[in-house]
């Protein structure tokens, strides 16, 4: 037995109080009262009516069947076989960071994104934002021609009355402005460009709603080069982040959650795993992963990063200029510690910083600077473009258009008027700029006080290319004709400027004029686009950019700025996993997505640390009011959410929220007489926070907004699914004597090295068999491993195996119910550490047990074991018992309690044919992707051989950016999941039942010092 | 009420009735679902008689998503039109309309079958064959014959890789001069097929048929 404490392991608030207090709060879970429900039904109306209804079903039964048509092709396509799947290589659209996609085809539309294994960046990972972009392809909210005043138009008359409207102006030499968010696509800055130098006083202005302006200007005035460097986790022993989420929503997530698990894979002799540590004011993502987590208020940050910098300064033998005190929020021996071990890496560590300040972002430059980590872990000479906004052509900008400066103003890919503080002044100056034309492809706040909207394709829809890293260049290509009258934009500039051409042929010129000449091995211009896109990416000669050595006189210390008094709290505004900067609020894929720390779906809210509730006297779901301590006039009332790990001088809101776009999701959810919306009571999800942003010099700020805050009395309940579908039991139902079940499984990188097996279960498992061993698995045995060491708990998986098998939205009220219907959720349990809390996440799905509990429950047997392993559930078969999900003891089954919604045939183009879509009163669950296990099985047989290792991927496999997630036959001993089984690592949740799941999950190894964890015997 | 004999008389002479209906019945009682026998009429009156019978084509030929893919396929009118760009007619009226225009002294004129001209008419194809410029091409709707539920997914690449012949499922269509669903295909009958492979194996090869229910149900 483990000589010190196990580590207890709780999922809520309440569960941690029920720890400490007694069982009660997890037997209230567990406790079911019959005398509370009473049988309304007797056995006589029973028979009655299943009497009746055996009788309709066979008069039903009866009827003769509806005449099928089948339409085929007059000429068909030599690409497209009908029921056969085929794929495009393009770019995903969904954000700025570029990813690489491969667009499952089917029958001529879009149905499901995968990443694309081969691109140099994201490397076959996908995120929850990009799984769901498909999803506004079919989106009927989408504009479906050109409009003007709000009024249906048509293109060659929005086309005339624009020209005529430029030349005006260009006569005039009125002031041009267009207004975009980050670009990456060369062909579109060329067009931009080429478009804007017709006018004499025409400017191009970036702006991005999560902005890294400060880190541009850092660069800029350190280097003299306004470029983002691009980072290579993968590459450093030793991170320091101070507030970069860059596993969740910093720049480019999938990129670098792909680079962070490579450093972190224990795979080689010695392994190696980066040590990772992490300053933040609330639990982010990046956080929840770091080795070493410091919960720190805001404005204590800059501190911490001058005394990192005196610190190394000083190791390096440079004079630092400016104090050298440390900072008071962590122990002065740590700071010397992690300024030790950053020396200690010198070349390969990396220091980042989210922060909007200036100064700090230059000190985050020098440190990296002195370590010698340019060239190495981040790269100046291959800059990236996944952010260009500049927040202060953006104050100008605004200044301008206020003073109504500006004559005409093209709006790209930007909402000002919702991601802009003093949104409502800018839709009042934007209606009064003679020409807007905003591109939006749907009425958004700002596209609603715009002269004419003249709506985009959906990126699915488009050619066009994104230059993320320099010297890489993705391609993007349509994968389905546009679904209506729109039109691309290099196209709509092309037509104003006299030259009729297809975006195609545009993208061809652009090509040849400008990337064809960088291009690397020689090849002529056809063979070279073929290649690019065939391949959904070039590899070209980098931009060639010129960093100055760093200029010395522009680091400063960063100004530390008073803590607040004890009454007020500091404000944190963040983005969250989900939600991002809220382009993507008309997704209820995104909505419904579990926010992978909070666990709340459908809303945002103001998250408190527990000590700071309980000063406020507040509790989930207790609306507060928030309000500026500068008298700014835009106060916020949002429910309450107790957030561990929060600082305490802290309260988080998360941005994206409160859109006009988030008006659709009223209802939303199946139509009874007890269903409630999913919107607030201003019909939208979630409130705006933005009012709340401010600018401080050049930048803008997310953080240190003071502010008072204040409970309403009233309440408003967060439909959270932190507390569904929970395996721990109460305290005397947990086994061997234990306080606890044994879910999750943790060791330190020093007991792994000593013993790889350390952290594992102290207990054999039960031996002996209650069935006959007559089942033996002759062919395949499909497997499944999680590394909850790579798992970063992001939630892409979720989202791509609902986009898979066809997985219901059911909206906010179902959820409260706990009736969400995601086959694959993400367990997020804390446990007390030093520093607050530690966080572990364990993707939680069917375990296809080998001995399923559910199997033999079933009284129709509709769910039944096949022969290769898969726990099989027949919907055709189901009566809707429900027996089998409560024998399941990971609680992994869904039931369909309706019918729910497919109404809309447009949004239905999105579904998957390969899988049933169920109805009403049956239950369903993980099926391994068992559509993707049958057509490679087919396929293999077809070919007459046997399915090769990694030929099959479940859709949560190929999405995960970490590559967490193995899936293969485990009777090949030669497969990768047949190795990672024998990992000494590896062990099966609640091994203890002896259901024998074939799901093995790695233990989690954290790079920290002591804890051996548990000890094996025997 | 029942010992009044006209009653009971009549009572049982409606249950001898109603008795000799469902005697003479018995044999196509079906269960629901089960469309064997369905022979709907298709918008062209195509022969797979006179195509896979007289003429001797492979099914494979114009059904050629049945090697590669899950569905057979309909084989689109570019297929059609391999031949019938130049068969226009059955060879008695060409021969017919050769000796009257030989007597007549003139060119023979191209005869285009009433069928035909609707395959030529989907195409937006004229009398010389020529596409009819501003027409549009309209796909033509044939009646599916053999219909699964939607939760059964049928794969016929499996099935014609491992050698099982087309008339197994779908009976002699080479003599059918309108396809008729030859077959039960209800998942018993799957299932027997199913079970007799494994045991007997398909065109002299063992197989391995699987009979788990995620080979059709997912």
């Amino acid at each position: 037995m483990p000589s010190e404490e196990i580590k207890r392991y709780w999922k809520s608030l309440d569960e941690r109080a029920a720890q400490e207090n007694g069982p009660a709060e997890i037997e209230r879970e567990l406790q079911f009262d019959l005398d509370q429900a009473p049988l309304r039904h007797p056995r006589r109306d029973f028979l009655k009516l299943s009497g009746f209804a055996f009788s309709s079903a066979l008069l039903i039964g009866c009827q003769s069947a509806p005449i099928i048509k089948a339409i085929p092709f007059l000429n068909k396509p030599e690409e497209i076989t009908p029921g056969k799947s085929y794929f495009y290589a393009s770019t995903c659209g969904a954000c700025s960071a570029g990813c690489g996609l491969m667009v499952k085809n089917r029958d001529g539309r879009p149905i499901k994104l995968e990443g694309n294994p081969q691109h140099p960046l994201s490397k076959g990972g996908l995120c929850a934002v990009g799984q769901a972009s498909i999803l506004g392809l079919y989106d009927t909210h989408r504009l479906k021609q050109p409009m003007r005043a709000g009024q249906p138009a048509a293109w060659n008359e929005v086309d005339q009355e624009i020209q005529a409207k430029l030349s005006e102006i260009a006569a005039r030499g009125g002031a041009v402005r267009f207004l975009t968010g980050t670009i990456t696509s060369p062909t579109m800055k060329w067009m931009i460009d080429r478009f804007l130098s017709r006018f004499q006083y025409a400017r191009h202005i970036v702006y991005d709603p999560l902005t890294c302006s400060a880190l541009l200007d850092a660069q800029e005035r350190t280097f003299g080069v306004r470029a983002l460097p691009s980072y290579h986790f993968d590459k450093a022993d030793v991170i320091v982040s101070l507030d970069a989420d860059f596993l969740g929503t910093w720049i480019s997530p999938v990129e670098f959650t792909s680079q962070y698990a490579s450093g972190r894979s224990l795979e080689g002799h010695p392994p190696r795993l980066s040590y990772h540590v992490q300053f933040e004011s609330r639990l982010s993502l990046t956080g929840a992963k770091a080795d070493q987590r410091y919960c720190i208020a805001p404005q204590d940050l800059n501190a911490i990063m001058n005394g990192l910098a005196s610190l190394l300064a000083r190791k390096r033998g440079i004079p630092f200029p400016g104090t050298t005190t440390l900072p008071s929020s962590i122990p002065a021996h740590d700071l010397d510690q992690l300024a030790e071990h950053l020396w200690q890496a010198r070349g390969s560590s990396l220091v980042v910083s989210g922060s909007q300040d200036v100064k700090t972002q230059i000190l985050c430059c020098f440190i990296n600077e002195i370590l010698g980590n340019y060239g190495s872990t981040l790269d100046l000479a291959r800059p990236s473009s996944q952010r260009q906004g500049d927040d202060g052509e953006l104050q100008q900008f605004i200044q301008e258009l206020l003073n109504g400066k500006v004559q005409a103003l093209f709006i790209a890919g930007a909402n000002p008027v919702y991601d802009l503080p003093q949104g409502e002044d800018l839709a009042k100056a934007i209606s009064k700029v003679p020409l807007v034309v905003n591109f939006a492809s749907e009425l958004d706040e700002t596209a609603n006080a715009s002269t004419f909207v003249c709506p985009d394709h959906h990126y699915l829809e488009s050619w066009s290319d994104a230059e993320a890293i320099s010297g890489i260049i993705s391609t993007m290509q349509p994968a389905i004709r546009p679904m209506w009258d729109t039109r691309a934009i290099i196209e709509i500039l092309a037509v104003w400027m006299g030259e009729s051409k297809s975006a195609h042929d545009i993208m061809l010129e652009s090509w040849q004029r400008n990337i064809y000449p960088r291009r690397l091995k020689a090849a002529d211009f056809q063979t070279f686009w073929d290649r690019a896109v065939h391949d959904g990416f070039a590899n070209v000669e980098p931009a060639a950019m010129t960093p100055k050595p760093l200029d010395i006189s522009a680091v400063k210390p960063a100004t530390e700025s008073p803590s607040p008094t004890s009454n007020n709290l500091a404000l944190v505004l963040y983005p969250k996993v989900g939600m991002l900067d809220g382009r993507h609020a008309n997704n209820p894929w995104l909505h419904e997505l579990p926010d992978p720390i909070s666990k709340v779906t459908w809303d945002n809210y103001a998250c408190l640390s527990p000590r700071t509730a309980v000063q406020l006297g507040v509790s989930d779901g207790d609306v507060v009011r928030l309000s500026p301590l500068s008298g700014a006039n835009c106060t916020i009332e949002l429910p309450a959410l107790v957030q561990p790990g929060q600082h305490d001088q802290v309260v988080a809101v998360a941005l994206g929220y409160g859109r006009n776009s988030s008006a659709r999701f009223k209802e939303i959810g199946p139509r009874w007489f007890q269903a409630r919306p999913s919107t607030g009571n201003d019909g939208l999800v979630g409130k705006n926070a933005v009012p709340f942003l401010y600018f401080d010099g050049d930048a803008r700020r997310f953080d240190g907004q003071a502010v008072s805050i204040s409970p309403t009395g009233r309440r408003s309940e967060l439909a959270s699914t932190q507390s569904h579908h929970s395996i721990a039991v109460p305290e005397k139902l947990a086994p061997f004597g234990e306080k606890q079940r044994r879910i999750v499984q943790e060791t330190t990188l020093p007991a792994f090295i000593r013993d790889p097996k350390s952290g594992g279960h102290p207990h054999h498992p039960p031996e002996g068999e209650l069935w006959p061993d007559d089942h033996p698995y002759k062919g395949y045995r499909w497997g499944l491993v999680i590394d909850l060491n790579a798992c970063t708990g992001c939630g892409a998986c979720v989202i791509a195996c609902q986009a898979e098998n066809n997985v219901p939205v059911v909206g906010r009220d179902e959820v409260f119910r706990k009736r969400e219907m995601h086959w694959i959720r993400i367990d997020r349990y804390y446990s007390d550490s030093q520093s607050g809390v530690d966080v572990l996440f364990q993707p939680m799905l069917c375990q296809q047990c080998g001995h399923a509990p559910c199997e033999t429950v079933c009284p129709v047997l509709a769910t039944v074991h096949s022969e290769e392993g898969l726990s099989q559930q027949v919907y055709n078969r189901c009566i809707g018992t429900r027996y089998c999900a409560n024998n399941c003891p990971y609680k992994v089954r869904r039931f369909n309690w309706f019918n729910y919604q497919h109404k809309d045939p447009v949004q239905n183009l999105v579904l998957n044919p390969d899988v049933v879509v169920r109805s009403r009163g049956v239950m369903e669950k993980c099926t391994f992707c068992v559509q993707r296990i049958q057509e490679a099985k087919i396929e293999a047989k077809r070919l007459g051989q046997k399915v090769p290792d990694g030929a099959i991927q479940p859709a949560c496999q190929q999405s995960c950016p970490a590559k967490a997630i193995t899936f293969g036959d485990m009777n090949n001993p030669d497969s990768l999941v047949a190795k990672r089984m024998a990992d000494p690592r590896n062990y099966r949740v609640l091994e203890e039942l002896n259901v024998q799941p074939v799901i093995g999950y790695l233990t989690l190894v954290r790079n920290r010092q002591g804890g051996s964890g548990g000890k094996h015997h025997g | 009420m029942l010992k009044s004999p006209i009653v009971t008389f009549f009572l049982l002479a409606v249950l001898l009735f109603s008795l000799v209906i469902l005697a003479a019945k018995i044999g196509e009682v079906r269960l629901p679902g089960n469309q064997q026998g369905y022979e709907p009429t298709q918008p062209i009156a195509y022969s797979h008689r006179l195509h896979a019978g007289e003429l001797q084509l492979d099914c494979l030929y114009c059904h050629f998503g049945a090697q590669t893919s899950r569905h057979a396929g309909i084989p689109p009118a570019n297929v059609c039109m391999n031949c019938h760009k130049f068969v226009t007619a059955p060879l008695g009226a060409i021969r017919a309309e050769d000796e009257l225009a030989q007597k007549e002294k003139r060119e023979p004129r191209r005869i285009i079958s009433p069928e035909l001209k609707k395959l030529y008419d989907a195409l937006a194809l004229d009398d010389q064959l020529k596409p009819i410029p501003g027409l549009e091409q309209k796909p033509i709707a044939w009646v599916k014959v053999h219909n699964l539920p939607d939760f059964a997914y049928f794969d016929h690449r499996a099935h014609v890789s491992a050698g099982v012949v087309c008339q197994q499922c779908h009976g002699a269509v080479e003599t059918m001069e309108r396809v008729r669903q030859d077959q039960r295909l209800s998942m018993g009958w799957c299932v027997n097929c199913h079970r007799q492979a494994n045991q007997q194996g398909v065109a002299g090869k063992a197989v391995n048929a699987s009979i788990d229910c995620s080979t059709c149900h997912y």
